[in-house]
């Protein structure tokens, strides 16, 4: 009560910032797309449940069909500003602006809405006139979305499984969610990656420069400067749908831009001048999937290029931290340059994951060092190429990766899609949650954990804490997702199982979980006798998991429980084996 | 005495260099002891060792030719040594190359670099007035504006490759009026060149040498010697090992193919039972074409005929459509035998006859005369090496609605190295002639042979051979087989394996989705049996015989040590890391565990997991071995017991695609090619995760079927946050600054027991903007 009372004590303006922000925090999490169930193959989407997705999909820009996205046509025609451009300082948040931003998102729905309801035609005249947006320029968003609207309503998919099985031709079709790139529809496709020497795009490439301009200033507000090094995850799923935004966010931090060569393949990077680039150049210890390795084998040999070509530049040490980094190292190390400048990390050839998903999953570790140590295990192959111009192939450099991941000061990841979040699957934890441990460890202190969020109109940086609040928030502890997840009865228990477990998996590796997000999980699923009871005839085995989980967390330490509730905890735990065991 | 002559050629691929090699012995026996011509792939960026060879060479040749080499960084390390040595070399003649190397090419007085200038420069100043020159300076003026484009960029999207080389091969008859001497002379050579490279024969490959040597090496050994024009070979045409010469018909190849079938085998050239291998042009003029033939004997010999067409392979269309499609004006087909073949699509025979309108608006149909096509060149189906066009491939092989596989020779690495490397197919290879055929809908991602060490043309694989032609004689079956004999394995996910989470898949709802195939399966007239809901086939699956074994679901089949140990003759390899069979895992009483549910023709299986649980020893480990024995008895099971003739696996993703092997370009010794071994596999996959399904297609040989994701909405506001929401909204309408003041006390406090304490919410651009000093 004593916090009230001290807000209480604020002057008229901070309490009416105070609420703004509150205003965009809950905005924040209502208007968050989340999965509202699961996929049954072949089987076609209903009608209620398209118009979200069309309206994020009508929100960006479709350059492939001239379509531009709908709130920025409905704000230009009311002549009001909702974005801030990247470069310029962005829009205070004001009273007027959240009422604005309010106003084009209210038209945006009606519009879709009228769209789905009346068709094309209807929702153009209606934009003509609730906000003078031209009916060229509506006609064109509506095309794209009646398109749509019509593949999900006629899904194919188990017609291709038909084909494929009497050995017919299956079409191949690119990989992403719809908001990204609509054309993976239809679906009953034989999905497929990139080509590697294409990426980055330049698009992906300018994108990037604002993702990495943001993530440096953020580190910067909350401490002070940049960081000496970042380590970077980098996976194979975003990079394939973005074509490269992840590969662009390290060459950016390096200060490079990528080359292309007569035949439009990128395969040499250059240095952007240090006046131009306007801060150092950053450190970037990649840690990169052993799917990312197999897919860009050619973007591998472009990421060791471009840390050689930073490390060779005569700079001074405080404006190449690159440079600075494999200079101390070999200084205090007494260790060859070729040993200091390796940067790029997987797992050994023909070897995948960091397994640290699989120990925290199975319980089988005690310290904390255990999980930091088992990703340098796993992921201490080097990449690129030595001295001698030959490949490495992933040649073991254990004291090279612990030496990079000493001078890390922030972890960071890009996110792509709202559809995969990182409480969804056990992976996140394991690559951005197992590199966070090995620095924790390696240098004594805990780094900054980022999360990009691009799949947004505007891309944003969240630390991991922030992220998996909105993820418990909009997914774990939202009836509107656990209840479509319990549509599916069986498998949807097993859901919720899982996105506790994945939770549970940062707590394990970056000790990011709120103790009230467990509380929270044990009153909604566990502690409520009805839907304990529900799980239970649905799926005992993951209702059982989930109590342990939670338990699990308790004991680790992970978890100020109050006794009281734990003591419950144990007895439904017990009650819930028994009932498996037969006994009960 | 005179320095032996000495020429370096710099090229990609493995059609050249047998040919260059023979030519060397040739020309040094006949004309020149001692010459020496030095040879080096530049498919792959080379090292510094390499370099430095390369550079000696270099500084001692008088000829060089640079051909097919499009690696940028080959070409930005090979501008200044061509031009730090340009003194030495006589002449640099570059082919087919990137335009930044274009443009090094050096003969006498041409200058690729400045050539349209100087097509301009020869249109403009005609030496003679004789009607001879006139057709020299027009041919001049033509084949500098091609130089030109040569030099300048890519050639255009959608031209036709044969035409160039039609084109090209009336070259040698038009160059035969072009002066020796004059301006002329220089571009006449590297036209003569060229026409010699073209048709890669070992004649031409050797006069190709000879000429060069001629007029650039000042060595008047050579100078008068008389050469022979190229010998020319068809643009298309079919080949076959046994046949005594190429075939330009189909026709000519069907008469040869039966007359042979009567005598030495007995196969027909049945569309049903036919595949179409797409060959590339160089390898069978030059005679580097063992693993061809290899390969086209493996496939024979499981029962299938074979149409070996030689592609022009910039745009495979061609081929396909003189070789693989039988094409009837559409009035010729009557309506009777249309009727016959749609009754024959309803009882299962899959429909081949499409019709399409050609170009020219006929309209014709094109009946398949193969049932699969496998492109051995390892480039995209449209556009070769140097671009795509995938919307044209696709758009032919719908039309054609046969399946496209895309198989890999090793060209620009060693077989040696491919067999050291965990990498496998290395990145170069990777990312032309796996990605983008992948782009085209390729499946079958092998490697078939390649260049040995010692040798100098291609060898086959093989046992790789074996595997692809085994693997299509499996899809044929798919093809043809009554469907109610054909046996299918659906395979569903357990991680982490306890039954709860039975049916793993990231947003698929499995055991419906299966439910759902199945019903679907027994529609199209498979022999399966449908439980009555998908809840009881889940029932049925995870309860059954379970209990007794403490497994995750019903046990469908025990598999002795010793049955084990013949399905799987690697399974010693696998008792070294797993300790003897069975070993703790998906064992129960000395035996072997298979898990599932057999449904008729149907087998519904859970596969087991990687087998870390309770062994973090296992997890420990950088390098996993192997795949414990109740995994690999699982896929022993599949196929050599139950008997599949295709494994389907539902939802994203399982562990088989992970298990430890090579990358892409798999061996025998790699564990996935082990465990799916003849399969074809079907992935029922998440169209939202490329990159992981993109393992599965290179490294369990998958096809994936993509399935949507699930519906999606806005996550809205629900119980205390929703009352927040009002409360905000409410202090938002009034202006009462008294009641703001007691909203806000309200406003808090909800704020405080949803959490929302001041570092909660994200940061977006706003936020930080407003943190960070202004001079950022």
């Amino acid at each position: 009560m004593s916090e009230i009372r001290e807000h209480t004590r604020l002057t008229k303006d901070e309490r009416d910032r105070r609420v703004l922000e509150l205003c965009e925090q809950v905005s924040e999490i209502e208007q968050r797309l989340i999965p509202t169930g699961l996929h049954v193959f072949g089987r076609a989407s209903v009608e209620a449940e398209r118009a979200d997705l069309l309206r994020m999909v009508a929100s960006f820009d479709r350059p492939e069909t001239g379509a531009r996205a709908l709130p920025q046509l409905i704000a230009e025609g009311l002549s009001v500003n909702t974005t801030s451009p990247p470069d310029e300082a962005a829009t205070e948040l004001s009273e007027q602006s959240l009422r604005a931003r309010e106003q084009v998102e209210a038209l945006t729905r009606e519009a879709v809405g009228r769209f789905l309801r009346e068709g094309s035609d209807a929702a153009c005249a209606w934009l003509e006139t609730a906000a003078r947006v031209d009916v060229v320029e509506s006609r064109r968003v509506f095309a794209v979305l009646e398109k749509i609207a019509a593949q999900l309503l006629d899904n194919r998919e188990l017609d291709a499984f038909a084909r494929a099985l009497r050995g017919e031709y299956i079409e191949p079709g690119p990989g992403a969610d719809i908001v990204q790139n609509p054309s993976i529809l239809p679906t009953g496709r034989n999905t497929h990656a990139v080509n590697p020497y294409s990426v980055p795009s330049d698009l992906a490439y300018a994108r990037a420069e604002r993702l990495v301009k943001l993530l440096l200033e953020r580190h910067r507000a909350e401490h002070g400067r940049y960081p000496a090094a970042l380590a970077l995850v980098l996976w194979g799923l975003d990079n394939i749908k973005t074509q490269g935004e992840g590969v662009a966010q390290a060459l950016w931090l390096l200060g490079v831009r990528p080359l292309r060569d007569g035949m439009n393949r990128v395969t040499d990077v250059e240095a952007i001048p240090l006046e131009q680039l306007g801060r150092p150049r950053i450190d970037v210890v990649m840690t990169v999937s052993g799917i990312f390795r197999d897919l860009f084998g050619a973007t591998m040999g472009l990421l060791d290029r471009a840390v050689q070509c930073v490390a060779a530049l005569d700079e001074p040490p405080e404006a190449n931290y690159v440079r600075r980094n494999i200079r101390a190292r070999m200084e205090a190390e007494a260790c060859p340059f070729e040993e200091a400048a390796l940067r790029v990390f997987s797992n050994a050839a023909g070897n995948y994951g960091t397994n640290v998903n699989f120990m925290v999953m199975d319980s089988q570790w005690e310290a904390d060092d255990t999980l930091a140590d088992l990703f340098v295990t796993r992921k201490c192959f080097a990449y690129g190429r030595d001295a001698e111009g030959r490949a490495l192939e992933g040649r073991e450099a254990r004291a090279a990766l612990n030496g990079a991941l000493a001078r890390v000061e922030a972890t960071y990841q890009n996110i792509d899609s709202f559809e995969i979040g990182i409480t969804d699957v056990d992976h996140y934890f394991e690559y951005l949650g197992g590199v966070s441990k090995a620095v924790e460890k390696q240098s004594d202190a805990r780094p900054a954990i980022y999360l990009s969020d691009a799949l947004s109109r505007e891309a944003k940086v969240r630390s991991v804490e922030e992220t998996i609040r909105l993820e418990t928030r909009t997914k774990t502890l939202n009836p509107k997702w656990y209840e479509g997840m319990l549509k599916h009865g069986f498998r949807g228990v097993a859901e919720i199982e899982s996105h506790v477990a994945n939770t549970f998996g940062w707590s394990a590796t970056a000790d990011a979980v709120d103790d009230w997000v467990y509380t929270e999980v044990a009153e909604t699923f566990v502690l409520d006798e009805q839907m304990l009871e529900r799980l239970r005839e649905l799926n005992p085995h993951s209702a059982r998991s989930l109590v342990a989980r939670l338990l699990e967390a308790q004991g680790r330490g992970f978890w100020q429980a109050e006794a009281e509730m734990i003591e419950r905890l144990r007895d439904i735990f017990t009650g819930l084996e028994d009932r498996i065991e037969g006994v009960a | 005495m005179k320095a032996s002559p000495k020429i370096t050629v710099l090229y990609v691929g493995s059609s050249l260099l047998a040919p260059l090699k023979q030519a060397e012995r040739e020309i040094e026996r006949a004309h020149a002891p001692g010459l020496r011509v030095a040879a080096y792939n530049f498919g792959a960026p080379l090292d510094e060792s390499q370099w430095r060879e390369v550079e000696r060479e270099l500084s001692e040749s008088q000829v060089v030719f640079v051909i097919h080499v499009t690696d940028g960084e080959n070409a930005s390390r090979l501008i200044p040594l061509l031009e730090k040595y340009s003194s030495t070399q006589r002449a640099v003649v570059v082919i087919n190359c990137m335009p930044e190397l274009m443009r090094q090419t050096r003969m006498g007085r041409l200058r690729f670099g400045r050539e349209s200038a100087e097509g301009r420069a020869a249109d403009a100043k005609p030496e003679g007035g004789a009607a001879r020159d006139g057709m020299a300076r027009r041919l001049a003026g033509r084949v500098g504006a091609w130089m030109g484009e040569q030099a300048r960029a890519r050639r255009r999207k959608g031209r036709s490759h044969t035409q160039y080389l039609r084109y090209i091969e009336r070259l040698p008859a038009l160059l035969r009026v072009v002066p020796n001497a004059g301006r002329l002379r220089d571009a006449k050579n590297y036209l003569s060149l060229f026409c010699y490279f073209l048709q890669p024969t070992p004649a031409n490959i050797r006069n190709m040498l000879l000429l060069a040597l001629k007029h650039y090496a000042a060595d008047a050994r050579f100078e008068r010697l008389e050469l022979p024009p190229p010998e020319s070979m068809p643009a298309v045409a079919i080949y076959h090992p046994d046949a005594p010469a190429l075939f330009e018909s189909f026709e000519a190849y069907r008469s040869w193919y039966e007359r042979r079938a009567g005598k030495f085998t007995n196969l027909k050239l049945d569309p049903q039972q036919t595949v179409g291998l797409l060959l590339m042009r160089p390898q069978i003029v030059s005679g580097a074409h063992a693993h061809y033939d290899a390969l086209i004997r493996a496939v024979e010999a499981e029962g299938l005929a074979t149409v070996p067409a030689i592609s022009t392979f910039m745009d495979n269309r061609e081929a396909c459509e003189m070789f693989f499609v039988e094409k009837r004006p559409l009035s010729v087909v009557s309506r009777s035998s249309r009727e016959a073949e749609r009754r024959l699509t309803k009882e299962g025979k899959r429909a081949t006859d499409r019709s399409k309108t050609t170009d020219d608006g006929q309209r014709t149909t094109g009946k398949p005369r193969v049932s699969q096509i496998v492109s051995l060149t390892g480039f995209s189906f449209v556009g070769g090496p140097a671009m795509n066009d995938s919307e044209a491939a696709v758009e032919f092989l719908r039309e054609l609605n046969v399946p496209f596989r895309s198989a890999v020779s090793l060209d620009v690495q060693t077989i040696e190295a491919w067999r050291d490397s965990w990498t496998g197919l290395n990145p170069v290879q990777a990312g032309m002639q796996i990605a983008i055929p992948e782009i085209d809908g390729a499946t079958e991602p092998f490697v078939y042979g390649g260049m040995s060490q010692s040798g100098a043309s291609p060898l086959p694989l093989e046992d790789r051979c074996q595997r692809i032609a085994r693997r299509l004689a499996r899809w044929n079956r798919l093809q043809v087989a009554p469907r109610s004999e054909i046996k299918l394995a659906l395979v569903v996910f357990c991680f982490p394996p306890n039954k709860g989470n039975t049916g793993t898949a990231a947003d698929l709802d499995v055991f419906p989705s299966v439910w759902e195939m199945l019903s679907r399966l027994r529609a199209e007239g498979y022999n399966v049996e449908v439980p009555a809901s998908a809840d009881e086939l889940r029932e049925r699956l995870l309860g059954g015989n379970s209990d007794s074994f403490a497994s995750t679901a019903n046990v469908a089949y025990r598999m002795t040590v010793e049955e084990y140990r013949r399905l799987c003759p690697f399974a010693s390899e696998i008792d070294a890391e797993w300790g003897t069979a069975p070993g703790a895992i998906n064992s129960f009483g000395g035996t072997l565990l298979v898990q599932g549910l057999q449904l008729g023709n149907a087998f519904v299986g859970v596969q087991p997991t990687f087998g870390y649980e309770g062994d973090p020893m296992k997890m420990l480990m950088a390098r996993g071995g192997a795949p414990h024995h109740g995994f690999a008895a699982f896929y022993a099971f599949i196929e050599k017991v139950f008997g599949a003739d295709s494994v389907v696996h539902v939802g994203t993703h399982g562990a088989l695609e992970f298990m430890p092997g090579k990358q892409v370009g798999l061996s025998e010794s790699c564990w996935p090619d082990r465990l799916v071994g003849e399969l074809p596999n079907l992935y029922v996959y998440s169209v939202n995760n490329p990159s992981e399904g993109s393992i599965a297609r290179r490294r369990s040989y998958a096809e994936l079927i993509s399935y949507l994701t699930p519906p999606v909405e806005d996550a809205g506001v629900y119980r205390d946050l929703a009352a927040l929401k009002e409360l905000l909204l409410a202090y938002r309408q009034t202006t009462d600054e008294g009641e703001r003041e007691q909203l806000y006390e309200s406003i808090e406090a909800k704020a405080a027991s949803l959490h929302f304490d001041g570092t909660t919410g994200s940061v977006g651009s706003a936020e930080v903007n407003r943190r960070t000093p202004a001079h950022v």
